[in-house]
Order: structure tokens, then sequence, then C-alpha cells
């Protein structure tokens, strides 16, 4: 399994190329084109609870697609919905991230895919839901953000504070805390109550560099209120 | 050959940020780490460090992982794992001193795990509970609820509403009236059979039509409905009704019921102190509280039953309702919480000529003199 990345920046797209009985599991609406040699199926990884407890609570679309070259080598071209940045990570089982809704795009079949429930506060408070996906395995990783994608890379004991509306993946060998926003944050538009996260290293923390909320508020203002 | 699957991941100055993936082996005396990074198998780096340069901790995300700190040769290291193998071997070679924060730590994971399984199997609770109250009707939940309610807890919430209640009103603390109220009253508590509560009554001055028992057995007559009653049996046969109304706990299968399904899970989760406050804040007042029509049904039935066995004249009961639901002259009061039907008195009426008849024994003081007070 090879991918490359088409047209980096705002718009960009991944061609991943798949040798015959390869797999990759996206995101259904991910993919935008594929060669004749692949199926598409539909499958609910993590079980139909999973499925169901991802659509519910994260928010995540139902179904993952398998996408497998079952008659040939091939290739397909996968394409997030927002604007913005693709990621490749490679995890070499033992590496674990933790993935914000909307933050996978795809990944290989070695790759594993959780939800996972925080406690209350982290789901209250962080923003992203009480539920939230973690990815472990072997393979290749897909992550897309909505705007650029930035990496902290924190040694150990080593902190940063990151708004929470702007998380995109974090390693789990990190920690952090919710802290309330100081007055010098930008409350994000949707909460109303800024939030930001302290991260404790070591570990990656991706960031993306638009925050999908207030890039919502900021275009509502121009639609007109018909009454 | 050493197997190149990574179960742990190194960080240091050396190293990249994501951490190196690097193979752990316990041994007897420490730890062996080989960093997997470099693809050539050859210029494998491999390091020996003893459990006595170790510091150990517990770290990550949800704090599950061994973190092990150390200083080598070309810098400091720190290693994160949570491969279980591992950290069971771990926990077996090295030393208790090393160990004991990882078991400490261990063990608060354990409890925030429960503790956040225990908030989830909650809220799972109380979705489920309403889901299943939508399904099935909720009385069978509410009356799973007021099972759990304590007679105690009960007396206690109706001990305050009646001290409030009072504490407004012009009291009859004695007199022929009380006298006449309180002997009815013993003639009917004295034919319930194992009686948990002990029935408080108090005469209130007040043209109100009206009488009430509050949950736990605080009874309330008002002079206005002893005047609208021709006979003594009329008004006992409002205090049985009234009676009943405690006995089946109806006053509170409606609090529960209007409290909805937070209270009922919250009590038959063990939580009965909040539920004062919380009916507080919904501002339930146990004075107004209206019974439903299957409550009043099982209150004339059980009441009917009761005035039987006590030689009191159940016909009185049945002709006081059918009066009070006729006139409409001057709000009754006591219809706004016991709100009468028809058929309400049909019913009693064809109870009444089932039973077998049964001579009264009248009352010891003359009814007349009462209502002329
Ligand atoms: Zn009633």
């Amino acid at each position: 399994m090879r991918s490359e990345i088409l047209y980096p920046g705002a718009f960009p797209m991944v061609r991943v190329e798949l040798a015959e009985g390869e797999h990759i599991k996206a995101e259904s609406g991910a993919m935008v084109a594929c060669s004749p040699t692949i199926d598409i199926e539909s499958k609910m990884e993590g079980g139909f609870l999973g499925a169901l407890s991802r659509k519910f609570l994260t928010g995540e679309k139902f179904f993952f697609q398998t996408l497998r070259a079952s008659r040939g080598a091939g290739e397909v071209l996968l394409a997030p919905t927002v604007p913005g940045e693709i990621v490749v990570l490679d995890l070499d089982g033992v590496s674990e991230y933790m993935v914000q809704k909307d933050g996978f795009l795809a990944g290989a079949d070695g790759v594993t895919i959780d939800s996972q429930m925080q406690s209350m506060s982290r789901g209250l408070l962080g923003g992203e839901g009480f539920f939230i996906l973690k990815m472990s395995g072997k393979g290749m990783l897909l992550l897309n953000s909505f705007g650029a994608v930035h990496k902290i890379e924190l040694k150990p004991a080593q902190e940063y504070i990151v708004d929470n509306s702007h998380l995109v993946a974090w390693s789990t060998t990190t920690t952090y805390n919710i802290e309330k926003a100081t007055s010098g944050w930008v409350a994000s538009f949707t909460s109303g109550e800024g939030f930001v996260c302290r991260f404790r290293g070591p570990g990656l923390v991706f960031i993306q560099s638009r925050n999908p909320g207030g890039f919502g508020a900021w275009v509502r203002q121009f639609i007109p209120v018909t009454e | 050959m050493i197997a190149s699957t990574p179960n742990a991941l190194c960080f240091g100055d050396e190293f990249p940020a994501t951490g190196a993936p690097c193979l752990i082996h316990v041994e007897g005396h420490g730890l062996t780490m080989t960093v997997l990074s470099d693809s050539d198998a050859n210029k494998r780096r491999s390091e020996s460090v003893p459990f006595s340069e170790l510091t150990v901790s517990a770290g990550g995300l949800d704090h599950d992982q061994l973190v092990a700190a150390w200083r080598g040769p070309t810098g400091q290291r720190t290693l994160y794992l949570k491969n279980p193998d591992v950290i069971r071997a771990f926990r077996q070679a090295a030393p208790d001193h090393l160990t004991m924060p990882l078991e400490r730590a261990a063990k608060q994971v354990r409890q925030v795990r429960r503790r956040r399984r225990m908030t989830w199997g909650i809220i799972g609770g109380s979705l489920l509970a309403a889901v299943l109250g939508l399904w099935f009707g909720s009385d069978a939940l509410v009356e799973l609820a007021v099972d759990r309610i304590p007679i105690e807890w009960e007396r206690k919430l109706g001990e305050s509403a009646y001290h409030d209640f009072l504490a407004r009103q012009e009291v009859m603390k004695e007199g022929p009236a009380v006298a006449a109220v309180t002997e009815m009253t013993h003639r009917l508590t004295d034919q319930i059979p194992e009686n948990p509560y002990t029935f408080a009554i108090t005469v209130v001055k007040s043209d109100v039509i009206n009488a009430f028992a509050l949950p736990g057995g605080y009874v309330v007559v008002f002079t206005g409905l002893m005047k609208k009653a021709e006979s003594p049996e009329e008004v006992a046969g409002v205090l049985a009704h009234e009676l009943n109304h405690v006995l089946q706990r109806h006053g509170l299968e409606r609090i529960v019921k209007q409290l909805g399904f937070v209270a009922i899970v919250s009590i038959v989760l063990g939580n009965q102190q909040g539920l004062g406050g919380v009916m507080k804040q919904l501002g339930v007042e146990l004075m107004t509280l209206k019974f439903g029509r299957a409550q009043e049904t099982e209150a004339d039935l059980t009441g009917l039953e009761l005035l039987y066995r006590a030689k009191i004249d159940p016909s009185g009961m049945i002709t006081f309702f059918q009066r009070l639901a006729e006139k409409d002259e001057g709000r009754v009061e006591w219809l706004s919480t016991h709100p009468m039907s028809a058929a309400r008195a049909e019913r009693l009426k064809a109870e009444l000529a089932l039973l077998p008849r049964r001579e009264a024994v009248p009352f010891s003081f003359k009814w007349e003199t009462i209502r002329e007070k």
C-alpha cells in the first residue's frame, strides 16, 4: 500500500495504491474515484452497536467503507469534505492516537478504530463530544483537518496549551487537563465559553489552523435572515 | 534474531518526538531495550538498565501506561509501555519500591474506570427507564419507585408539609367537632390490619369544603366540610376515602409521577435524600396534588370496605359524594383534588349491594349540635 497526497494545500486529495487483495477503510463519502478493480463494501466497524454509538454520539457517519482491490491491483482517490490538509501517519503497532470526530479520513486494514468514552468533564468541556476515536494497530492512517495541520512535538513533561476546537489528534502518551480559557483566549462562537487543553508530553499533538465552529459562525452572518 | 514487533516507545533527545518503537525485555536484574527504528537490524542499539537506576510511574492519557525513566549513556530516556505481558513481567521481577507507585496508579485507574462506568450506567439507566416508561406506561415504574421509599421518609415529607400548612390556618384545638372527628377516625383506624401509620387529625376552622390526607398519615378536616355534611356518616365516608389514599400511598405515586423519571431513577438507585429538594424545586404542593381516576376508585372501594368493617353506614359516603357533585354552589374544594364522576357513586352503590347487610353502630355524639357550632 502506497499513498501520495495530490494538490497539497487547501484542497488536497490522496491517492492510495492497493496491491491485489489489499484493502483500506475509509470514512464513507470520502471516496472520489477508483480503478474498476476496486470493490466497495459498507462495513460496520466495531459491530452494530459500535457503529450506532459512533453515529449518535460522535456524529460520525454510520458506516466506514472498505475499499478492496479484489479483482487486481488498483488505486483509489480519497478526499475530505472540508477544505484542509491531509496528514499521513504510519502506525507502528505501539503508537496510538486519539482522533477527534471528523478527523478520520482512512486507515489501512491493520489499523483498529475504537470509539472510546471520555470522562464526563472531558466530554462536557472538551468539545469533542463524549466519544472520540482511538486508533491503534499497524499501518497507514490518514487524518484530515479544517485548514492546515500543525504538529506540536512535546518532550517528556513539556507542556502546551491548545484551544480545544482546534484539536485534531494526539498521542496516548500525552496527558491533558481541560481548563477554562483565561481572558486572553477568544471564546469560541459556538460554546460561548472558551476552554483550552493543557497538554503534557511526551508525544505529538496535531492541531488545525481553522476552527470549524468559528468558521460556521462567521459564514452565518452573511446568510440573510428571512422573517 | 530478536522478534521485531515493538512493545514500547522510547522518548529522549536523540529519538523522534513520536517516540522510538523499541523492544523491551524484562530480566532478573533489569530491562533491556532494543530500539527498532533503524531498519537495518545490524545497527540496532541495545541498552541494559538495572532496576536500581530506574524511576517508575504510571502515565499516558488514561494513566494506564508504565513509564520508566533513567539516564542512558547518551542522555535521558523515558519509556512508555502498555503491553500487559511486559507490565506483568516487570511487576514480578522488579523490587517492591519500584512497583509500588505502579500498584497505586493501577488502583486509581480502576477506581476512575469504575466511577466512569457508574456515571454512564446511571445515564444509561435513566435513558432506559425513560424508554421503558414510554413503552409500557409509567405506572409499573412509579409503583416500583414508591415501594423503595421508606415509611419514615414519607412521614417526614408529610409532617413538614402538615406543619407548614397548619401554621397559616386557624386550628381547632378542642371542642365537640374535634372530639367527633377523632372518634370517627379511631373507629376507622382500629379496623386497619397491620397499620404502619400513626394518623394525626386536625380540624381547621374554614368555610372551604375540603379534607385531605398527606403522605405519612396527616389528616386535615375543614369545618366547611362538616357544615355541608348532613350526618356524621358522610364525614366518616370522606375520612375513610382519605385514609385509604394514605394507605395505598397514592400521594407518593403522584409526586413521583410529577417529578418524572429522574426522580424514579434516583429513588431506585437509592438516592432518597435528594428527592425533597427536587420536589421543592419543581414546586410540587402536596395539598394540591390531584389524584388520578384509578386512585379515586381504589380509595373509594377500600374506603367503603373500611366503613363496613368499622360498622359505619357506608350509604352516608355515597349520598355525600352525590350531593357534593350535584351542587356546584360555592366551589367544593375537595372535588378539585378528588375528581368526581357520576360513575363513582354508581360503582359504590353496586359494591355496597354485594355486601351482606350489617347493623351499623351509631356515633356517641349528636351531629346537630356539632353542626351548629
Ligand atoms: Zn380521593
